[in-house]
């Protein structure tokens, strides 16, 4: 009896398993997290949401391409209000406290979501992720990216740019036999991009010897956002922000001191005036031409390329004078920052909150996301496997499948920004110590004040809770590769 | 009694009370100017007596423990030495050129309306405005200054202006005094030249030098002016914010962050919200305590 039904099951099986697979793509084709976003967001046409935007080309997205889309496609207008990354999280919180419903759709840096959460700004997103079925693309989000998104075990965020610092190199001087021969005479190992930030140096100093003053080593980003390079750089050498015990400060380890003070010394190899150089310096001088290795986001990648650099709101960044001689490389250390990225919440003061909602998820869907992540404005990286893997991606330019390799492999063992209680504070007094160093102060007093100044503050905040919220963080594997 | 102080409704307004009728004229104004200046006051210090932090939203009370706070700051208390440190260089500069300028512009000159105005044109602008085109002219390698620099010393110069030793510190001198040493000298010239002509032609006539007349009859006559202008002044570089933020940030470190950067920082970005309004509030008595002081001494309150 078993035996015969067996019979006639295994061909029903079969059958089903023919039209299933058959099924499946035509399903998953037409019911797509955007296509669903769209056909739910019909019922709420004719009304206004309010996106928070990071000021500048993140907020062009918004402004020039995808709020028109998303109204034609919708009849939901969309109403951007741009934020320095400075103000982002400060600004909205600001606007929580004082109710004002502001904002619909809230922009999150990962590193401020437990203080959002905290301070009750962020809708959970369990019942809306259920609702209009996104989950079924989770499974494309890397790893990485996709732990982002929860806070003790709830989702308030869906990702919508996915951040990695990553080292951009000179491959035609990295390549010359010349410089190989003369670079391996001097420091004893080939001329390749630097697996730790002692080789970074080497490299640095051996090619401002040869080219300066038309072309330096490298160009680091030394003003603003320190606590990601000089965190990531921290981290890698072994440090620790805290005794996870007495939560007691503890960046001014000999670690601490030794990475800050290679950090300046690398910038003598650097050109004049290195130490105020910032995102836009950095860029210059590599597009130009000037510096052989330096370390940012990803979009310099593609802009150093002049992939779709025509945009007009582009006009700023200098034409690039190096297009097909930049290599790609995951950070000296093999661990780069995941510096910033950003997710999508809801506000818990919107009056418009299905809307909000299904504004983000569309924007982080599959089908949109990649059409996002590929747009010269925006500044938006990919942060899904079907980004890496994307022909149309892979076709933009000859060396994109190693771009996105390198972006892959980078997420993958990147390190989490540090996250806890009241972050910014910390984060603020971070770049402030590190930018004191640099300008000339020694390094040593420097991350004493910076370690007095965090112990204030954990003190303040109380010492129990800030471990809690401490422990919570360090216990993901982003925090700390051993 | 007079029959203009009868209302229409047969007795004088206010009669038989004991508050007089102006009283009442007044009132709903007082109301207003108590509605909007004091009571954000009293919002604050009811605020300082709060535990309002960036990761506290229920802000429990805790009585004056703020206020305790305030006195083991040593980062408070070297923002506001630095604060004072920018007083004490920027006002004298400010005020010494302002009253070369409106001395020179006295005399009648050819094209002295057009000068006059290009010399008013910094006050006008923005700080934030100013502070970022100074931020540019200090850039390290395109901005002028260095240029300049180089072109006298014939050889490059790269100055780090805003990072570099005591720089910040006088790149920010320098952006104040350029922007607000014209104020200083529109209300001066105003002042001087209301200067009674005959008593200084009088001086003058019985042999009195410049610089006597200078400081005999023309610094008397402007005095109370001279006090106001540099109250003025003085209270606005206590309170400096724009050209600080845009130039340094504060920084490096926190070498050149004044008591107001301290205090964006700290309430508006670390959410530090009731010892903020607790250092406003102690602030607000301080100044005002000064300024009191500064208006009686000088007589301006008769």
């Amino acid at each position: 009896m078993i035996k015969r039904t067996k019979g006639i099951l295994a061909p029903l099986a079969l059958a089903s398993g023919i039209v299933l697979s058959l099924g499946l793509p035509v399903q998953a084709q037409t019911e797509d997290a955007a296509t669903k976003a769209i056909e739910a967001a019909k019922q709420f046409s004719g009304t206004t949401i309010t996106v928070v935007a990071e000021a500048g080309l993140q907020a062009l997205l918004d402004k020039q391409i995808t709020a028109a889309e998303w109204e034609a496609q919708t009849g939901i207008k969309v109403n951007v209000v741009e934020l320095p990354f400075e103000e982002i999280y400060p600004k909205q919180l600001l606007e929580h406290q004082a109710g004002t419903g502001a904002y619909d759709t809230l922009l999150i840096s990962p590193a401020y979501l437990a203080d959002m959460v905290a301070n009750g700004m962020v809708e959970d997103l369990g019942p809306y992720v259920e609702k209009y079925g996104v989950a079924a693309e989770d499974a494309d989000i890397n790893p990485a990216f996709a732990d982002w998104q929860f806070y003790d075990g709830t989702r308030y965020g869906l990702v919508v740019d996915g951040d990695v610092l990553v080292t951009y190199y000179r491959k035609d001087l990295f390549a010359d036999p010349a410089n190989q021969e003369a670079f391996r005479a001097k420091y004893g190992y080939d001329l390749a991009p630097p697996a730790d930030y002692g080789q970074f140096g080497d490299i640095a100093c051996f090619l401002t010897e040869k080219y300066a003053p038309d072309l330096y080593g490298a160009g680091v980003i030394n003003t603003g956002y320190m606590f990601f390079m000089f965190g990531e750089r921290f981290r890698v050498a072994g440090g620790r922000f805290f005794d996870a015990e007495t939560m007691k400060a503890t960046v001014n380890s000999d670690i601490g001191v030794q990475v800050l003070t290679q950090m300046i010394e690398q910038n003598k190899c650097m050109a004049p005036g290195i130490e105020t150089w910032g995102f836009a310096e950095n860029l210059s001088a590599l597009n130009a031409g000037q510096i052989g290795m330096t370390i940012s986001w990803p979009p310099l990648g593609r802009w150093a390329q002049g992939v779709n650099i025509n945009d007009a709101a582009l006009s700023w960044v200098p034409a690039t004078t190096v297009a097909d001689k930049i290599g790609y490389a995951v950070n000296p250390g093999g661990h780069p920052e995941l510096a910033a990225g950003f997710l999508s919440g809801v506000s818990v003061n919107s009056k418009n909150k299905d809307a909000a909602y299904l504004y983000a998820q569309w924007m982080h869907s599959k089908t949109q996301s990649l059409q996002n992540v590929m747009r010269p404005v925006g500044l938006r990286d990919p942060y899904r496997m079907s980004h890496y893997t994307s022909p149309e991606y892979q076709e933009l330019w000859a060396s994109a499948p190693e771009y996105l390799a390198v972006l892959q492999e980078g997420a993958a063992n990147g390190l989490a920004d540090f996250s806890w209680i009241e972050t910014f504070r910390y984060q603020d007094a971070m770049s402030r110590a590190v930018l004191d160093a640099i300008s000339g102060a020694d390094p040593k007093e420097s991350l004493d004040g910076l370690v007095a100044e965090w112990d204030g503050m954990t003190e303040e905040i109380g010492v129990d809770r800030q471990r809690a919220a401490y422990q919570a963080w360090a216990a993901k594997p982003s925090a700390y590769r051993e | 009694m007079t029959t203009a102080q009868s209302s229409v409704f047969g007795r004088p307004f206010g009669a038989g009370r004991s508050v007089r009728p102006g009283f009442w004229y007044v009132a709903p104004a007082v109301f207003i100017l108590i509605l909007i200046g004091l009571l954000p006051i009293f919002w604050s210090i009811w605020v300082s007596l709060l535990n309002l932090t960036g990761s506290n939203r229920d802000g429990t009370f805790i009585g004056l423990r703020n206020y305790a706070r305030i006195f083991s700051d040593e980062k408070l208390g070297w923002s506001l030495v630095r604060t004072l440190m920018i007083m004490a260089v920027a006002l004298p500069i400010q005020l010494v050129l302002g009253m070369l300028l409106a001395l020179h512009f006295q005399a009648e000159k050819p094209l002295k309306k057009l000068f006059v105005t290009l010399l008013v044109l910094p006050a006008v602008i923005s700080p934030m405005v100013a502070g970022s085109m100074w931020r540019l002219m200090f850039d390290h390698k395109f901005g002028p200054v260095n240029q300049i620099i180089s072109f006298f010393t014939e050889k490059p110069v790269v100055l780090l202006w805003t990072i570099r030793g005591d720089l910040p510190f006088w790149s920010i001198i320098i952006t104040e005094v350029w922007q607000w040493t014209p104020f200083m000298f529109i209300i001066l010239m105003a002042a001087i030249s209301n200067v009674d002509r005959d008593q200084m032609n009088a001086a003058a006539i019985d042999g009195a030098r410049p610089h006597q007349i200078f400081r005999h009859v023309v610094l008397p006559a402007i005095w109370p002016v001279l006090i106001i202008a540099l109250l003025i002044r003085g209270l606005d570089l206590f309170r400096i914010f724009d050209s600080v933020w845009q130039l340094t940030r504060g920084g490096p470190g926190n070498r050149t962050e004044t008591i107001s950067v301290f205090m964006y920082i700290r309430g508006f970005q670390g959410f530090d919200t009731s010892y903020i309004a607790a250092v406003v509030v102690v602030l607000a008595v301080v100044l005002s305590a000064i300024v009191m002081l500064a208006v009686r001494r000088v007589g301006l309150d008769r």
